[in-house]
């Protein structure tokens, strides 16, 4: 089997991946990072993204080996030193958490949103989370939460 | 009445773990050796099965065991009759294809999958019966011929007045037929779990639940086990809306630890969540209403038949419900209601956020502005006439009890959304102008009210613990709330640890809510009816009464304790009894409180399209008291997004019996560019008095008015209505064509 060797919430990690294992799965049963959730496995829900290289991907389709030398970020490394994000503390001030299923994915969409557009609007707000379902909020107190984050910057 | 911690917009107790990642749901536990299961579900809607052959399956590599209805000791399961088989017999018939046939457990999930497909079963195919009206009629082939000798599971009827003399009263009579789709609960989390033999040699499971004391009645019933021989542990749970009131894997998780001895995981797909679990209710109803020249309601004639499916389920429960709901929160002199809900081998139908209350404000909704347009009247002030208030007479006959909030609801919504009252009449507001030339506005307005609690006579009640650690001086250290009350993303921990932290003058993060086993915690009803506020709230409101109560005995005496224990439990009717329907004439005392809403809808229809943009939604609710105004408003976000997506987007497709909608992909929701572009909401408070500090509910009623507000807008914009949900832009636009 082939080796992955990629860095995930800052550690480098390796291990033998087969050539089918997919991102989400490695994450989850190989490296115990259970925040990444899955919601279809087919790319429909965005519950499984997470940050590859700064980009936001489905991780539920995402093969593990094309992550081979990446930085992969999880909602597990959003916190720094114990210290949680912006977003995170937004989340919570706002209400954007309900059954919290969707949050990681969201979070995860959000931080690339903010990181390559810090002032996002509201239109581009919408647009970076659509690909996120949430059945439990609506979206509002979500997109409340990105632009309380966007308004405060990163820490 | 001055609260501190009641009324503040508190983060969840939740909310860290969820937003770090270290919330676990069911899909994230795992055990050292443990095994995989999946389920061989039934292929044929209807059909006699008469032979199942799991021996190719026993010897495929990693597999082992195929569990059979020959391994389930009693085999039958349900939440309110127990007519659906765990695993379906040889001899017996496949109703629906959420029917189970076998559970394959193997090494690896994989080789689970591999399995389950050479498992081979011998149908022999009868007629699918898909029409609950065409179902009803005699002759038809029956669904349970084994229990009853029509397909009609149940029927209430109302008789209030007399009909024939109300509609000879009225100036106007207006019609209509409406009917509602199979809505997909949607929630995140596919099912999940793992059932085990714990320490103790208990069957464990952990999985998410609605009411995990009554998943334990009923695995221990299928498993012929004393009910302290099975205990449920509930963590994060993604999501319900009613869905996970029936048992869908926590039975056969506990069946697979029960057989195999072993840990066995399992975990659905999104097509098996989507395609092999029950659904909303579909609703026929066909209305007919008659009102005199100066707006009051004389008469209404109403009947609602709905798709049970293939088992009971919660039909019953949801067809009384919604047959009380059906008339809407008017005063009714004469009525003659009748509903129907009758078995077919469609989905089953069950629980979903509103419990038979979403379905009615489609039909009385739509027939008030049919009725406000043949008036020439306005549509607020026409609601405003005919609304229920206190002590008036609902259709059911019973009096309202105090807290009736319907107008004020209206009140605020309309004033809101720019409504004016002018000479004693009220005035709908200018909209301005669309985006473009072949854009319409059009602004629509819709109220409706639902139960809090379990209605009909049913024994709702909640337990709660209440235990307090002293520091050495006596001040309260730390609080343990310990109740059965699944969190389900509500966030009704959070609420119940604000009520305790009010009632005994602490701050909130003093209060913990023990985690939830039902081996440790007490039995608080099931997250549903919008009653966990209202029930479990007054429950943990008493015991932590009676423990402050204790508190100030022990700190009298100087006794020197280091801990104060109270226990109370809350029944609804010790609040108001309720009764069942009376059997010819429907008249009762049907529920213990009420939740009342109103939203109004501004939309702009594209009439090349009929591409319908909510622009604004104010949704007006009245909570008797918002425990926390931040989650309220969360419940009303995700009560418009629920109501947005099942008038618009929504529609769980079968065919014969087979499902056509079994993802995402084909099963949209309504994702973060789909809602209203604004949504105004707006908390009233008109208190319960016998409510925990006036507080009613709020879950459902969230979602009630959405769907005809939209719908009545649509109609103000461009004229047309849709006989059958969803209204997608394909629709409006042949309805516009159709009208010329």
């Amino acid at each position: 089997m082939p080796t992955l060797v990629m860095t995930v919430n800052g550690a480098t990690t390796q291990l033998e991946v087969a050539a089918s294992d997919l991102l989400a799965d490695v994450l989850r049963d190989r490296l115990g990072l259970t925040g990444t959730k899955i919601g279809c496995n087919e790319g429909e829900c965005g519950a499984c993204t997470v940050l590859v290289d700064d980009q936001a991907v489905l991780s539920c389709l995402y093969p593990a080996l094309k992550a081979q030398g990446q930085q992969v970020e999880t909602v597990e490394g959003l916190a720094a030193n114990g210290k949680l994000h912006v977003l995170q503390h937004a989340f919570m001030e706002a209400g954007a958490v309900q059954c919290g299923f969707c949050t990681p994915g969201m979070l995860m969409s959000a931080k690339a949103l903010l990181d390559e557009n810090p002032q996002p609007s509201e239109p581009e707000i919408k647009e970076a989370i659509s690909g996120n379902l949430c059945r439990c909020t609506g979206y509002y107190q979500i997109i409340r939460a990105i632009r309380m984050a966007s308004e405060e910057g990163t820490p | 009445m001055k609260t501190r911690v009641v009324g503040q917009s508190l983060p969840r107790l939740d909310a860290k773990d969820k937003v770090t990642g270290r919330a676990r749901y069911p899909g994230d536990f795992s055990m050292p050796g443990m095994l995989h299961a999946k389920v061989v579900w039934s292929e044929r809607p209807h059909a006699w099965v008469r032979r199942i052959d799991v021996s190719k399956a026993e010897v495929y590599p990693g597999v082992v065991r195929v569990i059979t209805y020959r391994d389930v000791p009693v085999n039958e399961y349900g939440i309110n009759v127990m007519d659906q088989p765990v695993l379906v017999s040889e001899g017996d018939k496949v109703r629906w294809v959420g029917d189970r046939i076998a559970v394959v457990v193997a090494e690896t999930e994989q080789a689970a999958k591999e399995a389950c497909r050479l498992v081979q079963v011998q149908y022999e195919l009868l007629p699918v019966i898909t029409d609950p009206r065409e179902a009803m009629k005699s002759g038809t082939p029956l669904v349970h011929e084994e229990r009853t000798t029509s397909n009609v599971l149940h029927h209430v009827k109302i008789r209030k007045g007399d009909v024939q003399v109300g509609f000879a009263q009225a100036d106007v009579v207006v019609e209509g037929y409406y009917v509602t789709p199979h809505v997909e609960h949607a929630y995140l989390q596919p099912e999940a779990g793992l059932g085990y033999i714990d320490e103790q040699g208990r069957i464990a499971v952990v999985c998410a639940a609605q009411w995990p004391h009554d998943d334990i009645h009923q695995i221990a019933h299928l498993l012929n086990l004393p009910e302290d021989q099975v205990h449920e542990i509930v963590p994060a749970v993604g999501g319900a809306f009613g869905g996970r009131e029936d048992m869908y894997i926590q039975h056969l998780l506990a069946l697979c630890a029960y057989v195999v001895r072993r840990p066995v995981r399992m975990v659905f797909t999104r097509e098996e969540s989507v395609s092999r679990t029950g659904k909303r209710h579909p609703f026929y109803l066909r209305h007919r209403w008659g009102a005199t020249r100066d707006g009051m309601i004389s008469a209404v004639e109403i009947e609602g038949i709905s798709d049970a499916g293939a088992y009971a389920s919660t039909s019953v429960p949801v067809l009384a419900n919604a047959t009380s709901f059906f008339a809407g929160p008017y005063v009714v002199p004469n009525a003659k209601i009748d509903g129907y809900t009758v078995y077919t081998n469609n989905a089953v139908t069950m629980a979903m956020r509103g419990f038979g209350a979403t379905q009615p404000p489609v039909g009385h909704e739509q027939q008030m502005d049919k009725l406000a347009k043949v008036l020439g009247m306005d549509p607020v002030e026409l609601r405003l006439k005919n609304f229920l208030d206190e002590g008036a007479m609902a259709v059911t006959g019973n009096r309202m009890p105090p807290g009736v909030g319907i107008k004020e609801t209206l009140r605020q919504a309309a004033l809101a959304a720019g409504w004016r009252e002018q000479n004693g009449h009220w005035v709908k507001p200018d909209l301005g102008k669309p985006q473009a030339l072949h854009k319409r506005r059009g602004i629509g307005v819709a109220s409706a009210y639902k139960n809090v609690g379990y209605s009909f006579g049913f024994d709702d009640k909640t337990t709660a613990q209440v235990e307090l650690t002293l520091e050495r001086s006596g001040t309260i250290a730390r609080v343990q709330v310990r109740v059965g009350a699944s969190d389900v993303g509500e966030g009704v921990h959070t609420a119940l640890a604000q009520i305790a932290a009010e009632a005994l003058e602490v701050p909130l993060e003093k209060v913990e809510i023990a985690p939830l086993d039902t081996a440790n915690v007490p039995d608080a009803g099931s997250s549903s009816a919008s009653r966990h506020v209202y029930i479990s709230g007054n429950a943990v409101l008493r015991a932590s009464q009676e423990a402050k109560a204790k508190l100030a005995g022990i700190l009298r005496a100087k006794s020197g304790e280091s801990h104060v224990e109270a226990q109370h439990t809350f029944r609804g009717r010790s609040a108001r009894p309720t009764t069942n329907y009376d059997s010819e004439t429907g008249q009762c005392d049907p529920h213990i409180s009420y939740g009342y809403a109103t939203q109004i809808a501004m939309v702009e229809v594209d009439t090349e399209t009929g591409n319908v943009d909510v622009l604004k939604l104010w949704a007006a609710h009245d909570v008797g008291q918002a425990v926390n105004p931040t989650m309220v408003e969360g419940q009303i976000g995700g009560g418009v997004h629920m109501g947005l997506g099942y008038a618009l987007m929504e529609e769980f497709i079968q065919e014969e019996g087979l499902v056509r909608t079994r993802s995402f992909a084909e099963y949209p929701i309504p994702t973060a560019v789909d809602m209203p572009l604004e949504i105004v909401p707006i908390i009233v408070e008109v208190p319960d008095p016998t409510g925990p500090y006036g507080a009613k509910g709020v879950g459902e009623m969230t979602t009630l008015p959405t769907a005809p507000a939209l719908l009545n807008a649509i109609h103000d914009a461009v004229g047309v209505r849709s006989e059958r949900l969803p209204v997608t832009a394909e629709k409006v636009l042949m309805e516009m064509k159709r009208r010329g």
